[in-house]
């Protein structure tokens, strides 16, 4: 069984001690809004309370004369209050979501900012809104935005006017479609939803923008996940170049796709302040801002009909999958991509048909949340195989593995897969494991029970490593020695907590052949290393590491060549131990330290740095059929989740999770473990209960008081169950983890509950409502 | 968030002083874990507040007592001090359990049994045991004292009889018989850190031939004002308790629930959940399975 | 508004400054002592993140005036570690056990295991999981937090401390 630990490498598959955790563990790590500066403002953001509404007047003039007011600024005092992505600024001239920020201050202390908030009137003339799918889908609905089309045999056409986001439009035609319906036995239809989702990371979002006057320079740190797409918006705001415009990522306490838009926009805000104060401005996000201004998951409606023969093999899929993309909205283009690609789950079927879009409504932007469409894909698709194996009478664990891919299959896309797959192994592994038929047929017994029911669920999945087909995935890397045989590792990726600090040490300490405890990690910082696009899709170690790998096997090379020219040898004959090289056979033996090469080399005007740029091979799909090879490879998943569920009040409690991931090669075990971990937490929010409540586009939840997610007494007995394989494509073979690590998670658990109740789970979150009733309450549908 | 003043007074006769002298434009602190949560929320309700007068360290008010019939508590007590005390253990447990359930650790080493009664909030968790034992507050002002039942006390959703220049000095209840049954069910979205979504205090007390001779059924989150539900409680006097009879009244309370309230949003939840947590905390406390 | 001297002491300094009444003690920790190590994460005392310990009780500094906090003893994350700047038992464990991600609801997981080891030098994992019940994680999953105080308590009892 190809669990984890059979490769034999010096550095990886080793527990290290996170390099980054001893500053965080004495409270040493700064966080951007640790930071202060002399003279530095405070700000703050005037928010819409109106869903839909035409800004009629704004009146600065009595907060401007407050003292100790430094600025007050509406759209029409910035060069650009419509930023490069869709998000504006500031809302010029009609708002369309609650909260949208129509002003901006900055005073000398907090209480100065609340007072000028407070002066600034404004004047809104109320408009009619848009707030669920359905409604948005409606003809002759209120129209959110001019660009939005309608549908036409329904799916989107540019010459209806509607609220579907046209370039978020992905069909997934393969095969013949009514050819698979024609030879299929048995079919069925159905459909499935989910709701918005919020990050809730610790860290609220937060800047500090400092001005260089004399270098013509503006420096934000922040706390950015991407710190090359926060630097264009800072540059968009103030319209400089961006050669002069510079993000210094601090410490990010979390971010899960969440600090992508928001910080942007408030380091753009920041540095229109700063610029127009002459002081260094701080704009930190109370939680509630963070909650109403802060990218949320997308909510998505699913229809899914699928066909298939008596043996079990399925022959035809068809489906919809519509996401509810907010008033604003620069992702959905990317994240219908990736739902596109996986809209027919990690089987082997001949003839699909999909359309994924996404739809404007008056409701905050959806954004990049982990997995990126795929815990809502999961769910759905996982519950619908259940019900088309309960409907006909297949056994679920049968009829995945009669299904899943293999080696050698063509996936939704047509993409062979070419790559050593594990995916019946790991199948057989979690059920032996996990006890899973004798634990079911337990269960069972309890089903006829009023009180407590418990149930037993295991889901499979896969996911595309890294961006694929939706964007090249390319980065850079620079590795450099020291004359004291310490070495600088500089990335463009970053640190989101998910431990891509200590994975790269960890990664050049193998390519270089010293030990990690000499590498020290630069963080990011755009002045210092190409734009390399952003820590997302689980890129970090598959993908991004590469050019870290290169970079730090090419310096490796560098310093063997002076090490045999030092101790008169080939270098074929050197080796290194403990950060001493030596010529292998030597009697007695001969050695140079790490730290004399380099200082050899530096006297000797030879260099001690590498710098690689990595790019994929080549990857693409069509966009009118999304067929292609979409992904450089896949990394698979089988979750098992167990529950138990209070059949007369709704509560679902998760008592274990069992989460099994085929990770390629594990690069730190002690990390991997920790995303499987928090991924069960987080998908266990998912699952049962996270959802931020809008009715008519007003969130009724505001912070984590009535947002709920797990506490250190609601999360389940967990395991994590590594697996390896043989895979060319990722650094070292390694293969993405921090999104497979939470996105089958709720899918798991919904259908644990769905076996404990007898009753199908067709929305999320299953909260107390929904588990008894079947339905959620008072709520407008999504 | 608000802006105030602060004092703090020595002596309770000083903190009355200033009661007097601020009335409504005056706010006690005493745990300051609602108050700081509202005057963050710029609530309207504390738009004229002036001042605000600590008294978590005032000595008249941290204190648990007990007497031979009853046992009375500072309002200045905090909850983590109300969960060490062993005399509260033994002759209120189903009150000790409510108060173990509130907020985290961190909030019980600062919130008082005090402030939660003032806030009056109707998913309070300490609120059901005391109004099931017929609590009686004691409100101090500058014009002298006055005795409150707890559930005479509260108008409403957070909203009390108190006067702009009261405070509570304490909370009083007779003593139950330590024998008897007591039980606290609380249902939130979590296990910790949670709201309760509905909770209910009840205590079964039997006689010699297993009938029951007392009995206190209190839901929250559940009526207007929390209150004993008479009615429930008397199909349980005289009879023996079992499961049907406690299935009953549970259908018994949520009938009365509805009745109060009227049929709202929650209530395809409610209805039949509070009738479980009632059934189901007359089964704990009087041992029924 | 009347502004108040405050007094108190803080990881067993005495320090003085001059307050707004209506300070919270967060802020001040932060923002005039540079104890930045005291993170805010919501501001009404549900995710912990603030977390210091007052006078031997464990506290959101959210949720607490400055001005009640005059002439207290006060403990933070800074103040955790050896006089001689080594790590304390707590924070080496967690060190070794994986127990930090992004590490904001790092200082505060710290005080309140530091806090329960104080009290409780053999804790359950029950009485872990209670202990941390007030500090809310989106990373980790609680998990190997959970194995770090374990590992601290047996490190602390081979040591012989009990602080």
């Amino acid at each position: 069984m190809p669990l984890m630990g059979k490769k034999n490498y010096r550095h990886l598959n080793k527990r290290l001690n996170r390099v980054d955790a001893a500053d965080k563990i004495t409270g040493r790590a700064v966080y951007a809004a640790d930071i202060s500066f002399p003279g530095m403002l405070y700000s703050g953001c005037l928010r819409s309370k109106y869903a839909h509404a035409e800004i009629v007047k704004i009146d600065t003039a009595k907060a401007k004369a407050i003292k100790g007011v430094h600025a007050v600024l509406i759209a029409d005092d910035i060069p650009k209050p419509q930023s490069w992505a869709d998000y504006p600024f500031l809302c010029n001239g009609r708002v369309k979501y609650v909260g949208e920020t129509v002003a901006i201050v900055a005073a000398e202390t907090e209480t100065l900012v609340e007072d000028a908030l407070k002066a600034i009137d404004v004047k809104y003339r109320e408009l009619e809104g848009v707030f669920t799918i359905e409604d948005a889908l409606e003809e002759n609905a209120v129209q959110v935005r001019e660009k939005g089309v309608g549908l036409k045999n329904g799916v989107p056409d540019k010459e209806k006017n509607g609220n579907i986001f046209f370039d978020s439009y992905y069909a997934l035609r393969k095969g013949d479609i009514e050819k698979g319906f024609a030879e299929a036995d048995f079919i069925l239809e159905r459909e499935y939803e989910t709701s918005f989702v919020e990050h809730s990371y610790i860290e609220r979002e937060a800047c500090v923008v400092v001005k260089d006057q004399a270098a013509g320079l503006v420096t934000a740190y922040a706390s950015a996940q991407n710190p090359f797409f926060t630097r264009r918006y800072l540059a968009d705001a103030i319209q400089a170049p961006i050669n002069k415009c510079r993000i210094v990522q601090k410490t990010l306490g979390g971010s899960f796709g969440g600090k992508e838009e928001l910080v942007g926009l408030i380091v753009g805000r920041a540095a229109l302040l700063a610029v127009a104060t002459d002081r260094a401005v701080k704009m930190v996000m109370t939680r509630e801002e963070s909650f109403l201004e802060s990218a949320k998951r997308h909510p998505f409606k699913f229809k899914y009909k699928a066909g298939l023969k008596k043996n079990g093999k399925i022959t035809a899929w068809e489906g919809s999958q519509v996401a509810n993309s907010g008033a604003y909205n620069n992702q959905t283009q990317y994240l219908a991509c990736r739902a596109a690609i996986h809209s027919a789950g990690v089987y082997n079927i001949p003839h699909i048909k999909t359309d994924t879009y996404g739809v404007f409504t008056n409701n905050i932007h959806s954004g990049a949340m982990r997995g990126y469409s795929s815990p809502q894909i999961i769910f759905a698709q996982e519950q619908f195989i259940n019900e088309i194996a309960k409907e006909f009478g297949f056994d679920e664990i049968e009829l995945r593995k009669q299904n899943i891919l293999q080696q050698g299959d063509l996936t939704a896309t047509g993409q062979k897969l070419t790559e050593e797959t594990i995916t019946l192994e790991m199948i057989d592994h979690m059920v032996k494991r996990t006890e899973y038929f004798r634990k079911k047929k337990e269960y069972a017994g309890t089903h006829g029970s009023e009180e407590k029911r418990k149930g037993i669920a295991l889901v499979t999945c896969y996911r595309g490593c890294g961006y694929g087909a939706e964007t090249p995935d390319a980065g850079a890397a620079l590795v450099t020695a020291i004359e004291d045989g310490t070495v600088l590792i500089n990335s463009g990726l970053a640190e989101n907590g998910q431990g891509l600090k200590t994975a790269y040490t960890q990664i050049a300490a193998e390519g270089i052949g010293c030990t990690p405890e000499v590498i020290n990690f630069v963080g990011v910082d755009t002045h210092s290393i190409p734009d390399s696009g952003m820590t997302v899709a689980s890129r970090g170690t598959v993908m991004g590491a590469q050019s870290m790998r290169k970079a730090a096997i090419e310096l490796g090379d560098m310093l063997r060549e002076t090490a045999a020219q030092q101790l008169d040898v080939k270098p074929e004959d050197i080796d290194i131990e403990n950060n001493e090289y030596y010529a292998v056979g030597s009697k007695p033996l001969k050695k140079i330290s790490l730290a004399d090469v380099c200082n050899t080399r530096l006297w000797t005007g030879k260099s001690m740095a590498a710098f690689n740029w990595s790019e994929p091979g080549d990857l693409g799909i069509d966009h009118h059929t999304s067929q292609g090879d979409a992904f450089p490879t896949y990394s698979y998943g089988v979750v098992v989740a167990e529950v138990e569920v209070d059949m007369e009040t709704g509560f679902v409690d998760v008592f274990r999770v069992t989460s099994g991931h085929d990770v390629g090669t594990c690069v730190n075990p002690d990390t991997v473990e920790g995303q499987i971990y928090g991924g069960i937490a987080m998908g266990q929010g998912f699952g049962v209960t996270e959802e931020v409540p809008v009715k008519k586009g007003q969130l009724s939840s505001l912070n984590f008081d009535s947002y709920i997610f797990p506490t250190s007494i609601d999360v389940p007995e967990m395991e994590a169950v590594i697996f390896e394989c043989e895979d060319s494509a990722g650094t070292y073979g390694a293969k993405s983890l921090g999104e497979p690590a939470t996105e089958a998670v709720g899918a798991a658990i919904a259908a644990a509950v769905a076996d404990a109740t007898g009753k199908p789970v067709r929305e999320l979150p299953c909260n107390l409502e929904r588990t008894l009733l079947g339905r959620s309450l008072g709520r407008e549908r999504k | 968030m608000i802006r105030f003043d602060y004092k703090k007074p020595d002596s309770l006769d000083d903190c009355l002083e200033l009661l007097d002298l601020y009335q409504e434009k005056a706010r006690l602190f005493a745990g300051g874990t609602d108050l700081l949560v509202e005057f963050r929320a710029d609530d309207k309700k504390l738009s004229n507040v002036e001042l605000v007068i600590d008294i978590s360290k005032l000595p008249e008010l941290s204190f648990i007592e007990s007497d031979e019939d009853s046992i009375s508590i500072g309002a200045g007590t905090t909850f983590s001090e109300i969960l060490n005390n062993p005399v509260l253990l033994k002759f209120a447990p189903f009150f000790t359990e409510a108060c173990r359930t509130v907020g985290s650790p961190q909030i019980r080493n600062t919130g008082t049994i005090g402030g939660s009664i003032g806030t009056a909030s109707p998913a309070s968790d300490p609120g059901p045991p005391l109004v099931a034992m017929d609590s009686l507050l004691t409100l101090a002002s500058p014009n002298g004292k006055r005795d409150v039942l707890l559930c005479d006390f509260m108008e409403g959703a957070y909203r009390t009889i108190i006067k702009p220049d009261e405070l509570i000095v304490s909370v009083k209840f007779r003593k139950l018989n330590p024998d008897a049954g007591f039980s606290f069910v609380k249902l939130g979205r979590r296990k910790a850190l949670a709201i309760a979504r509905m909770n209910v205090a009840a205590y079964v007390e039997t006689a010699v031939d297993g009938t029951v001779k007392d009995v206190r059924i209190v839901p929250g989150s559940c009526m207007p004002i929390t209150m004993r539900i008479e009615e429930a409680e008397k199909m349980l006097l005289g009879e023996k308790p079992n499961y049907e009879l406690h299935a009953a009244i549970g259908k018994k309370v949520s009938e009365k629930m509805v009745e109060a309230s009227g049929r709202r949003w929650s209530t395809p939840y409610k209805e039949p959940v509070i009738a479980t947590l009632v059934k189901r905390a007359l089964n704990q406390a009087a041992g029924v399975e | 508004m009347v502004k108040i001297k405050l007094r108190m002491t803080v990881n067993h300094k005495i320090v003085e400054t001059e307050i707004e009444p209506y300070a919270r003690l967060l802020d001040v920790l932060r923002d005039k002592f540079g104890f930045t190590g005291v993170k805010e994460g919501c501001g009404i005392g549900e995710c912990g993140a603030c977390t210091i310990i007052m006078n031997g009780k464990k506290v959101n500094s959210c949720l607490i005036l400055a001005a009640q906090a005059q002439g207290s003893e006060i403990l933070t994350i800074e103040g955790v570690e050896n006089p001689d700047g080594s790590m304390h038992p707590v924070q080496e464990a967690f060190l070794e056990k994986g127990a930090v991600q992004c590490g904001f609801c790092t200082p505060g997981m710290v005080i309140s295991s530091y806090q329960l080891l104080s009290e409780n030098p053999d804790p359950s994992d029950n009485e872990i999981k209670e202990a941390i019940s007030g500090n809310l994680c989106r990373c980790t999953g609680y998990k190997q937090i959970i194995n770090a105080v374990h590992m601290a308590a047996d490190n602390m009892k081979k040591q012989g401390r009990y602080k």
